[in-house]
C-alpha cells in the first residue's frame, strides 16, 4: 500500500490499520531525515499550509510547524485571539478567506468536537485535525503508538492503560481507537468523576485503583488532568488526585516488573507524575516528542501525495 | 366556503361511516350530508384528490413559529400555512418569541395575527415573566385572553418553590401548567444523549437522569399541590415509568411525546449533523420501545411535532454552537404512518385536544366540520425541495415517509397542496 484510504485526518477512527503501518514506515523514513545535519528534504515545495489554531497550543503547533518546514511546505499561522473570529465571523467563512489565498492544506486546532468533521463537508482544502475538543487527536495518538512501536517492538498485545482525566480527554479517545487498530489491550484508569459513564463500551477496561492499573499494563500514558475544561471540581483537591492517581517512583517500586510511562505534555510534575520518574530511564516522554515532528511529517506528506493540482 | 368532498374514505373511529369511502358535502362548515355518492348541484367546489382519506383534524401540542422576533425562522402567516398542507388544523404555539409572550397584550396580538386563518393557533403564554425562571407571568389575565397553558418552552424551572407556586395558582382558575423536563445541572451544557454515541463523539451527553430527575420533582410537587401539569417532550424509558405510576395514584397529569423521539436514536450524530441536534436529545432504541409502549398504554396521552424552526445560520455551524431543534408538521404524518397503521396514526395526531381546551369533532352529518386531508398510502423521501417552513432545519431529511398530507377544511376555509 503506497496511499492513504483517506483525503483527510479528521480522527483515528476514520483511519484502518494499514493507514497506520504506512504513517509509520513514512515516518520512520522521516526520522532518519530529520537527525541528518540538514534536516530538510524538498518534497512539498509545491504545498501551503495553513495552520489555524482556534485554541492555545504550544507543542502540537510547534511540532506541526517544523513537521512542515522540514518539508519545505509554506506556512500561514492563524490563531482565534488574532482573528476576525472575535468580531463573530463563521468558521466556514474564516476558512474559506485564508483559502482563497490559494491554500492547500488546513491543520487545525478548535475548541468543539467535531469542528473538523463539519469543516471538510464544506471547503475544498485537505484538512488535518489538531485536536478537536474533547473528539480526538490523531496525531497525538499516532505518535504515541509509533513511540510504543520504537520502544517496545511492537504494539500488537501490549497493554496500555491511559491514566488520568479520560473525560475531557481527546488524546485519550483517539488513544484507545489507534491501539486497538493495532492490536494492543486498554484500560482506563482514573477517579470515576473523570471517566464517562459508557466508556466501557468502547471494548476498554475500567480500573480505578492505580497500583492494580499499573500492575496490569506494560505501559502507562498519563494525561493532564484538564482544569480548564471543567464546569465544577471533579476531585477536591491536586493534592487528593496525585495521591491516588499520580505515579511516583514509590509507586513504580512496588510493581515486579518495568513498566513504560509515557505523557502527551504538558506536564503537572508532582500531580500526574513525580520529577524522579518524569526524568527516568522509564519514560519516553521526549521520544514521544521527537517522534511527533516524523509522525506529523509523514502524515503531511501522505496527505499532500493525495492532493490533485 | 361550502365544499363537496368526492369519494373520500373517512378514518374516524367515532364516525359510523368509519372505513367507508363516501361523499362528503360542507354547508355553512358544517357536514349536511354524507352519502355514497352526492350530486353537486349547486356548483360547490369539489376535493377529489388521489387515494383521498378524510379525519378529523390533526393538532399539535408543541410548535414554535419566530414571530414576533425571529420571523428569519419562520412568520406566523406562513408557519399556520405550514401547519394546514400538513394535516394540521390546530397547534398550540409556544411563547418562545423576541418578546415572549408573557402578558394579555402578547396573546391578543397572537389571536389577532392569526385571525381568519383556516388553522386555529392556541396561545400557550409563558409561565414566568420573560421565561427567566424568577417570577410569575400573568397567566390568569392571559388565561381569560385565550391562553391554554403556561409554559417556558424548554426551560426548566430551576427553583421547586416557584414550581410549587406556579401549580398552586394556576390551580384556582383550571390553568393548565407545563415544565421542561431537564434538571439543569446534571444537563449541564450536554448537547446529546449521554451514551455510547456521545462517548464516541467526545460530545458532552445529557443523562436521561436530567429528564426523569426534573419529573420525579414535579410529580412529588404536584402530588402535594394538586391542579394539572402536562409534561411536554419526554424522551426517556425511566420518564414513561415515573408518569405511569403517577397516573395510577390518580393525578392530573398528562404528557407528550415529540415524533422524531418515537423515531430516530442517538446513533444518527456519528457525523455531527447539526439536524439531530434536538432538545430533548435523540435516545436509545430502549427508551424509543419504553416510548411506544407507553403511547400504547396510554400512559403518554399525544405526540406532537415539536416543530421547531431554526434558520441555517444557526444550524450550520459547529455542533456545539448550533441550536436544538427541528422542523416537524410537515413530517409527522409520513413519519408516523410508517410505524402505525393510518387508523392509528390518525388517532395520535387527534389526540390532546381537550386538553389544550379545544373540542373534538366527529365525522358525522350534523357535526362542524373540522377535517384533514391525506393519502395514506404514498411513499416518498422528504426532499429539502419539499419543504414549505422558511427553515429547512429537519431531522427526517431524505429520510423514506409514507403517507402525505393534503390539507385541511377548518373555519370554514379550504386550503389543498398544489401539485
Amino acid at each position: 500500500m503506497s496511499a492513504l484510504s483517506v483525503n483527510h485526518l479528521l480522527g483515528i477512527k476514520y483511519l484502518t490499520s494499514d493507514d497506520i503501518d504506512l504513517i509509520f514506515e513514512t515516518a520512520d523514513q522521516f526520522k532518519e531525515v530529520i537527525n541528518r545535519p540538514i534536516k530538510k528534504v524538498p518534497s512539498l515545495r509545491d504545498i501551503t499550509v495553513a495552520n489555524l489554531f482556534f485554541e492555545n497550543s504550544t507543542r502540537t503547533k510547534l511540532s506541526f510547524e517544523l513537521a512542515e518546514k522540514r518539508l519545505s511546505a509554506d506556512i500561514i499561522n492563524f490563531s482565534a485571539a488574532q482573528s476576525s473570529v472575535k468580531k463573530g465571523e463563521t468558521l466556514i467563512d474564516t476558512v474559506n478567506n485564508i483559502l482563497s489565498m490559494k491554500v492547500d492544506m488546513v491543520v487545525m486546532r478548535h475548541p468543539n468536537p467535531g469542528a473538523c468533521v463539519f469543516l471538510s463537508k464544506h471547503i475544498s482544502a485537505t484538512i488535518i485535525n489538531a485536536g478537536d475538543g474533547a473528539h480526538e487527536h490523531p496525531t497525538q495518538a499516532l505518535l504515541d503508538s509509533y513511540s510504543i512501536k520504537e520502544k517496545l517492538g511492537t504494539v500488537n498485545g501490549k497493554k496500555v492503560v491511559i491514566v488520568g482525566d479520560i473525560l475531557h480527554s481527546r488524546v485519550a479517545l483517539s488513544n484507545i481507537y489507534a491501539l486497538q487498530k493495532q492490536g494492543a489491550e486498554v484500560m482506563v484508569c482514573g477517579p470515576k468523576t473523570l471517566l464517562p459513564k459508557y466508556i466501557s463500551s468502547l471494548g476498554v477496561q475500567v480500573e480505578t485503583n492505580l497500583l492494580k492499573a499499573l500492575n496490569w499494563c506494560d505501559v502507562a500514558n498519563m494525561l493532564r488532568v484538564q482544569n480548564e475544561r471543567m464546569e465544577v471540581n471533579y476531585f477536591p483537591s491536586t493534592r487528593e488526585y496525585a495521591q491516588q492517581y499520580g505515579v511516583s517512583r514509590e509507586i513504580l517500586n512496588k510493581l515486579d516488573k518495568e513498566i513504560v510511562i509515557m505523557h502527551p505534555g504538558p506536564i503537572n510534575r508532582g500531580v500526574e507524575i513525580t520529577s524522579d520518574v518524569a526524568d527516568s530511564q522509564h519514560s519516553i516522554i521526549l521520544n514521544q516528542v521527537e517522534n511527533g515532528v516524523a509522525v506529523r511529517m509523514a502524515v503531511i506528506y501522505l496527505l499532500a501525495s493525495k492532493i490533485k493540482h | 366556503m361550502n365544499i363537496l368532498i368526492k369519494s373520500a374514505t373517512i378514518i374516524d373511529h367515532n364516525s359510523k361511516f368509519n372505513g367507508e369511502t363516501v361523499d362528503i358535502l360542507i354547508e355553512n362548515k358544517r357536514i349536511n350530508k354524507i352519502a355514497k355518492s352526492i350530486e353537486n348541484t349547486q356548483n360547490y367546489p369539489v376535493v377529489a384528490l388521489e387515494n383521498l382519506h378524510v379525519s378529523t383534524g390533526w393538532f399539535d401540542s408543541s410548535v414554535s413559529f419566530g414571530e414576533p422576533g425571529y420571523e428569519e425562522r419562520e412568520t406566523l402567516a406562513n408557519g399556520l400555512k405550514t401547519a394546514a398542507l400538513s394535516g394540521f388544523t390546530a397547534v398550540a404555539v409556544n411563547a418562545n418569541t423576541n418578546p415572549v409572550i408573557d402578558s394579555k397584550a402578547d396573546i391578543n396580538y397572537l389571536k389577532q395575527q392569526a385571525k381568519n386563518q383556516p388553522v386555529t393557533l392556541l396561545p400557550v403564554g409563558a409561565l414566568t415573566k420573560e421565561s427567566k425562571g424568577t417570577d410569575l407571568a400573568e397567566m390568569f389575565d392571559m388565561h381569560n385572553a385565550g391562553a391554554v397553558a403556561f409554559y417556558d418552552y424548554q426551560k426548566p424551572i430551576a427553583n421547586p418553590n416557584l414550581f410549587k407556586i406556579a401549580l398552586q395558582y394556576a390551580d384556582t382558575f383550571g390553568g393548565l401548567v407545563c415544565d421542561f423536563s431537564q434538571e439543569s445541572k446534571i444537563a449541564g451544557s450536554g448537547m446529546m444523549h449521554e451514551h455510547i454515541a456521545s462517548t464516541h463523539l467526545g460530545l458532552k451527553g445529557i443523562p436521561a437522569l436530567a429528564e426523569s430527575l426534573q419529573i420525579a420533582r414535579n410529580l412529588h410537587i404536584l402530588e402535594y399541590t394538586g391542579g394539572k401539569l402536562h409534561i411536554p417532550t419526554i424522551s426517556s424509558a425511566e420518564s414513561v415509568a415515573l408518569i405511569r405510576a403517577a397516573k395510577q395514584k390518580g393525578m392530573d397529569v398528562t404528557c407528550s411525546v415529540a415524533i422524531h423521539n418515537l423515531l430516530l436514536t442517538d446513533d444518527l450524530l456519528k457525523d455531527f449533523n447539526t439536524n439531530y441536534k434536538l432538545l430533548p436529545p435523540l435516545r436509545t432504541q430502549t427508551d424509543l420501545d419504553a416510548l411506544i409502549e407507553g403511547l400504547n398504554d396510554g400512559t403518554i396521552d399525544m405526540v406532537c411535532t415539536d416543530h421547531n424552526p431554526i434558520d441555517i445560520e444557526h444550524k450550520n455551524v459547529e455542533f456545539d454552537h448550533a441550536m436544538f431543534g427541528s422542523i416537524g408538521l410537515e413530517s409527522a404524518f409520513g413519519a408516523l404512518n410508517r410505524i402505525y397503521s393510518t387508523e392509528q396514526t390518525v388517532k395520535l395526531l387527534t389526540a390532546g385536544k381537550l386538553r389544550f381546551g379545544f373540542n373534538h369533532n366527529t365525522i358525522n352529518e350534523g357535526e362542524s366540520a373540522d377535517l384533514s386531508f391525506f393519502n395514506p398510502d404514498k411513499s416518498y423521501t422528504f426532499t429539502e425541495k419539499k419543504i414549505l417552513s422558511t427553515s429547512k432545519n429537519t431531522c427526517f431529511l431524505n429520510e423514506t415517509l409514507i403517507g402525505e398530507a393534503y390539507g385541511i377544511y377548518a373555519n370554514g376555509y379550504l386550503l389543498i397542496k398544489q401539485s
